[in-house]
């Protein structure tokens, strides 16, 4: 049962947690102080209960996850937390609004804790994860549910909830992609027909992935919802390059994403508008260009250490709270503020890929792999398209944009990259490897049935 | 596969490497650029929401402040302009939507407290480090000047011939800046776009960026031209003449109503007689006159500190430069203030002030100083000479010639209370071609006391309608000059 290097994992993580529920205390006191907040008391008892949530998260991981790595979970609540304030401080409506899917999406972290206890289970369900991904994805695209906001059909409304299906999509297929790699990699690798000096896989190894990921992909340009396309993209190629280990499947996959753009580019106006505005805002400042250039001053009246919080304008910018909402603190925590924002996803993708290199098992391997490039690259295309290194693809900064889908479906990947941590490390001997909650069930069950029969 | 996964960690850092660069280079490298886009207000919403210092007349009024608006307005502070009535055209305005003008506009580095010198103070001082901008006007003459100029369109302009500090310049139409930086951003539109309709152009400061033909106070420019080139000397007699054919045409050149008009130097002076006026222009000839009129400064933009400044004319017929050499007749009319001649009210004050201060021409300037919240003096005006168009002795002579004006002549309504001499000359500036009805602008120029000036004035009355008709300017404009003047000498100890 005792075991210090857990408890020591557990008691750091106890400590970061409540430091970045500090932080986000201070920054709310701050922001409400700020003289262009519309932030008003009233928003102070959904912050306490989302510190109440984070710490619930932490003790979530104490009973179910014990010997995980211990930075994932605060650096999570840290973008949370940061997010939430820049969130309330923008819109007290979205605050409460805000609460609620902080609530939900750290119950869905709990229940994922609980649920998977291990991980081998989740491959032996690698055909429904790729049916329920392809399936949402397909969602929005059902008349009479399916809806459209700024150009892109990625939303589904039932009744006052809306929801973005794409966002729980790319946990179902980095599962697929995971388990079926992890079944088929050699096979794939080895490449047993001969095209001249190339050696390429059996058709069959390769079909039912490729089929997946295209089918994605063509869902996604349908849905004209390209940063998604985009994020689908890189993490097929960069699952296919770490599982088959071979260089040509990324030179295949960066000669594919070439052609899409281009394409692309060529037959979808949308494309066409958002590099034009890439390239030059200004032109269009009274059109399309406004937010990006609003994005620019917002960025520019920070500089350095930021107007403060509640002292810029991040309301100037139309979509302050969410794909913006990196333009928001760098406005006002300034280069300081922002650039903490970018070494915390850092360090999210330095603890994710440590979890994945720690595992020992394939699947875990690949799946830890796949969850912490979601998270890296979908931070990556909107904090770069936001700064206008990349033509702008609107996706949510995870953990910190305003969205319940986008806030549930990074609290699950979070789980489940908790999950294998915790696994390698009982697997490594790190703790005892006691039974798990359905094991104990059953076992429970088998001694009943046992004295049953003993009595019998 | 754990080596591509460290490849992978490897080129996710470079990305995001990638993308600190591009946050260092908009955040840092292109902050100043992007905080100057035009496009860009950011920068103005957080300076409505700061304190901004005073602006101060030399009397110590305050006419424009910061006032702290009520709980819950867009702004934490709106600007206010005490005696907008008199001086919106030298503060200006500052407004969010619509810029800001005049002292405003130039000294907001100051009034923000956001020159290097302000910063480093409020390290250590800590609080408010606003500045504020003191003025060289007063408001009480202000006061008196707008109150004798009335409801007329004119411009009067009072200065220190010694320094070039300006005392009072005030025009008539002129607009109320507290209307313009109304933060409700629609009347305050409607407001410019009516002032802007307006063909008086009330929005400019009409005394130092409008010009008027000048009529016979031109003459002292001319006189002071003729002496320094041994042309005339007050020795010259001028017959008794009704007209005059100059040069190069047919048509004669007549004084004043067509009356007959000669004598000696002085006489032709203060009876303001044209054709003695028309023939020193011609006798100079076209080089020696319009180098003598350059060296009034006519031609060069004011040297004021105040944006956007008018210059005044000699030399030009529109755009064109008009070739004296071949039209003698036109240099002739020049020599007493017809034709193209025109001039900013603020200069000929300033022609004035050249006589009165031994014929050196002190550059114009309202900003008496700078001042820290502290009350440190951040940067005080130094008078400077523009130009020295006339030696003392011809300043002296002009002196003399301008007592008479105010003794014997057209400058009589100019005479002042307890005995103090004023100098001055008039002038009636006909606007009106033959046979259409009447029109004139009324000058009138000088200052006092005439054996050591300490004031410099002039006023002019835009002939709008024919009320300036038959009237010389002495009888329109004197008055007012003669009201300030008084004002001034009364409420010296």
């Amino acid at each position: 049962m005792n075991s210090p290097l857990a408890a020591a994992r557990r008691n750091g993580e106890l400590g970061l947690v409540v430091m970045a529920a500090g932080i986000t205390g201070a920054a709310f006191v701050l922001a409400s102080l700020g003289k262009n907040s519309e932030m008003p008391a009233t928003v102070v008892p959904f912050l306490v209960a989302l510190l109440g949530m984070l710490v619930a998260a932490h003790v979530a991981t104490r009973y179910f996850a014990r010997g995980a790595d211990g930075t994932l979970l605060p650096l999570a609540a840290l973008l949370h937390g940061i997010g939430y304030v820049m969130i309330a401080r923008l819109s007290d409506r979205r605050a409460a609004l805000q609460t609620t899917w902080s609530l939900i999406a750290i119950v869905a972290f709990v229940l994922t804790l609980i649920l998977i206890q291990r991980p081998p289970d989740l491959a032996r369900y690698k055909w429904t994860f790729l049916f329920i991904g392809a399936g949402s994805l397909m969602l929005p695209l059902v008349p009479g549910i399916g809806s459209s906001v700024g150009g892109a059909r990625i939303w589904v409304s039932i009744g006052r909830i809306n929801i973005q299906p794409g966002e729980f999509a790319k946990i179902g297929l980095a599962l697929f992609f995971a388990a079926y790699l992890a079944d088929n990699r050699e096979l794939i690798a080895a490449g047993t027909r001969r095209i001249g000096p190339m050696r390429i896989p059996e058709l069959r190894y390769v079909l039912p992935i490729t089929l997946a990921w295209g089918f994605a992909v063509a869902v996604m340009v349908v849905e004209k919802d390209l940063g998604s396309a985009l994020l689908f993209f890189t993490l097929f190629t960069v699952m296919m390059w770490v599982a088959t280990e071979r260089a040509i499947y990324l030179l295949v996959g960066m000669v594919l994403f070439a052609v899409a753009a281009i394409t692309a580019h060529r037959m979808f106006e949308v494309v066409q508008t958002r590099v034009a505005i890439w390239r030059d805002p200004w032109s269009q400042y009274e059109g399309k260009g406004y937010q990006p250039a609003q994005a620019m001053f917002a960025f520019a009246n920070g500089g350095t250490g930021g107007t403060g919080l509640g002292m810029g304008s991040p309301n100037k910018i139309p979509a302050a709270s969410t794909d913006y909402i990196f333009a928001a603190i760098g406005e006002e925590l300034g280069l300081v503020g922002a650039g903490a924002i970018l070494i915390a996803f850092v360090l999210i993708i330095g603890a994710g890929l440590r979890v994945a290199i720690r595992a020992d098992r394939t699947f875990e391997k690949l799946l830890a792999t796949g969850l912490t490039t979601i998270l890296g690259m979908q931070a990556f295309i909107i904090t770069a398209g936001v700064l206008r290194v990349i033509p702008l693809t609107g996706i949510t900064l995870p953990f910190v944009s305003y969205g319940g889908s986008s806030l549930l479906s990074n609290y699950i990947i979070l789980a489940l990259l908790l999950r294998i941590s915790d696994s390698s490390a009982k697997r490594l001997g790190e703790l005892p490897d006691e039974l798990s909650l359905g094991e104990r069930w059953e076992t429970y069950q088998l001694r009943r049935a046992a004295k049953k029969a003993a009595r019998a | 596969m754990n080596s591509r996964i460290r490849k992978l960690t490897a080129a996710l850092l470079a990305l995001y490497l990638v993308v600190f660069v591009a946050l260092n280079t908009i955040q840092v490298a292109r902050k100043e650029a992007l905080d100057a886009n035009p496009f860009n207000n950011r920068q103005t919403i957080r300076d409505f929401n700061r304190l901004r210092g005073p602006i101060v007349t030399a009397d110590g009024v305050v006419i424009a402040q910061s006032v702290a608006t009520p709980e819950g307005s867009e702004f934490d502070y709106q600007r206010e302009y005490p005696l907008a009535e008199i001086f919106s055209n030298v503060t200006g305005y500052y407004t969010y939507s619509f810029g800001s003008t005049q002292l405003e506009r130039m000294h907001n580095d100051v009034l923000m407290g956001d020159t290097a010198a302000q910063k480093v103070a409020s390290v250590f001082g800590g609080g408010d480090n606003t500045g504020s901008v003191v003025v060289t006007l007063r408001a009480d003459l202000q006061q008196v000047a707008a109150d004798a100029l009335g409801e007329r369109e004119g411009s009067v302009v009072v200065m220190d011939p010694a320094t070039g500090a300006i005392l009072a310049m005030v025009s008539f139409p002129r607009f109320n800046a507290n209307q313009v930086a109304d933060h409700d951003t629609e009347a305050a539109e409607n407001v410019l776009a009516f002032y802007n309709s307006l063909d008086s152009k009330p929005l400019l400061a009409n005394a130092y960026q409008e010009r008027y033909m000048p009529g016979s106070a031109f003459k002292v420019i001319t006189t002071g031209i003729a002496f320094e080139n041994g042309v005339t000397s007050l020795d010259r007699d001028w017959p008794d003449e009704k007209e005059w054919l100059p040069p190069q045409t047919i048509d004669p050149i007549t004084n004043y109503g067509g009356s007959t008009c000669g004598g000696s130097m002085t006489e032709v002076f203060y009876r303001s007689c044209n054709i003695p006026f028309a023939q020193m222009a011609v006798e100079l000839g076209p080089e020696r006159m319009v180098a003598g009129v350059r060296a009034w400064g006519i031609g060069e933009e004011l040297p004021i500190d105040l944006p956007a400044p008018a210059a005044s004319n000699f030399e030009y017929s529109g755009s064109e430069p008009i070739d004296f050499a071949q039209n003698l007749p036109l240099l002739a009319i020049g020599g007493f203030g017809q034709a193209n001649d025109t001039m900013v009210p603020l200069h000929m004050c300033m022609v004035a002030a050249t006589v009165a201060n031994g014929g050196r021409m002190m550059a114009p300037y309202v900003l008496d100083s700078t001042v820290e919240h502290n009350g440190r003096i951040l940067h005080r005006t130094q008078p400077s000479t523009w130009k020295t168009p006339i030696s003392p002795t011809t300043a002296a002579t002009i002196s003399d010639l301008m007592v008479e004006v105010v003794n014997r002549g057209t400058g009589k309504p100019m005479q002042l209370n307890n005995g103090v001499q004023a100098a001055a000359k008039t002038g009636t500036a006909q606007l009106n071609a033959a046979g259409e009805p009447q029109r004139s602008h009324a000058w009138i120029i000088g200052f006092a006391p005439a054996e050591a000036p300490r004031y410099a004035i002039a006023v002019v009355l835009k002939g709008t309608n024919d009320e300036i008709s038959a009237g010389t300017g002495g009888r329109l404009a004197g008055p007012i000059a003669k009201t300030i003047l008084d004002y001034l000498f009364s409420t010296e100890n």
